[in-house]
C-alpha cells in the first residue's frame, strides 16, 4: 500500500511539475483549471488509501463534474470554483 | 458526408479499456502521412505509444492527458527538414494538418480522439528516446469513446466575402 502510494504522490508530483513549465506559455485560464484539478487528484489518493471522509468525495465528484466548464465559459467556472470554495468554508465553520 | 464527419467530430477526453484494432491505427497514420506539405517537405514523424506502461509514463508527464487511451500517437517536427525550409512555421502548420487528418479518419473508424498540446516536450523527449533533431510537438490521444461530449457553440461572424465585412449575396 505505502508503494501504491509513493507511486501515486510520485505521479502527482510529476503533474504539478509539468503543469508548472507548461503553464508559462499556456492561456491563463489552464492555471486554476490545473490548481483544481490537482485538488481531486489529491483528493483520489487519500479516497483510494481510505484517508478522505465523506466531505471530501462529494467534494472530489462535485470537481471533476464540474471542472471541464472551464472550456465552456469563464464565467461557469468562476461561479464553479466560488462554489467548491463557499462549501469548504461551510465545513471550515463546522467546529 | 465528409461535412458530417467533421461536425460530428469531438475532442474525446474519456476512452473505454479496449484495444484499438492494427488495421485502423494502419489507416490513421496512413490518413496523416497524405496532409499537405509546404513544399512536400513533409517534416512529420510519428511515434505509436501503446504498451500500458509507456502510455502510463507519458500521460504522467502531460497535463492535458485526462485518462488512458487505446494510444498516443506523438506527432514529432524533424527539425533537420524544417530548418532547410527557411520558415519553420510551415512545418508546424504541416504537423497540425497531419493531427486533423488523424482526428477524422480516427472518428471515421469509429474511435474517439484529441489533440494534446499540454506536455512536457522534454519529458516525453526523454522517455521515447528521441534524438535532439526529432521535436514532440503534439499527442493524440486515440481509443473508443466513453463520453459523448455536446459541441460548443461557435464563434459566429467570421466570415466576410469579398472584402472584410462584405455579406455573402
Amino acid at each position: 500500500m505505502v508503494v501504491d502510494m509513493d507511486k501515486e504522490f510520485f505521479e502527482l508530483l510529476c503533474y504539478i511539475l509539468t503543469s508548472a513549465r507548461g503553464l508559462m506559455d499556456e492561456p491563463k485560464m489552464y492555471g486554476p483549471f490545473r490548481l483544481v484539478d490537482t485538488a481531486s487528484r489529491l483528493i483520489s489518493i487519500l479516497e483510494k488509501h481510505g484517508m478522505a471522509d465523506n466531505f471530501l468525495k462529494r467534494e472530489r465528484g462535485k470537481i471533476d463534474e464540474g471542472k471541464y466548464s472551464v472550456m465552456e465559459s469563464e464565467e461557469k467556472f468562476r461561479e464553479f470554483l466560488d462554489e467548491l470554495i463557499l462549501d469548504f468554508t461551510e465545513e471550515l465553520k463546522r467546529d | 458526408m465528409l461535412l458530417e464527419t467533421i461536425m460530428k467530430r469531438r475532442s474525446i477526453r474519456r476512452f473505454k479499456d479496449q484495444d484499438i484494432e492494427e488495421d485502423k491505427i494502419k489507416k490513421i497514420l496512413e490518413a496523416a502521412i497524405w496532409a499537405p506539405s509546404a513544399g512536400n517537405m513533409q517534416p512529420w514523424v510519428f511515434v505509436v505509444v501503446k504498451e500500458k506502461k509507456n502510455k502510463e509514463k507519458v500521460k504522467v508527464v502531460s497535463p492535458g492527458m485526462f485518462d488512458l487511451p487505446g494510444i498516443i500517437i506523438v506527432i514529432c517536427r524533424d527539425m533537420e527538414i524544417a530548418k532547410k525550409s527557411g520558415n519553420e512555421i510551415l512545418s508546424l502548420m504541416d504537423i497540425s494538418m497531419a493531427a486533423q487528418n488523424m482526428l477524422l479518419e480516427a472518428y471515421d473508424l469509429g474511435l474517439g480522439s484529441c489533440v494534446i498540446k499540454s506536455f512536457s516536450q522534454k519529458a516525453v523527449q526523454k522517455l521515447l528516446d528521441l534524438p535532439k533533431n526529432i521535436l514532440p510537438e503534439l499527442l493524440v490521444s486515440i481509443g473508443y469513446p466513453d463520453e459523448n461530449p455536446n459541441p460548443p457553440k461557435r464563434r459566429e461572424k467570421v466570415v466576410h466575402f469579398e472584402k472584410y465585412g462584405g455579406r455573402h449575396g
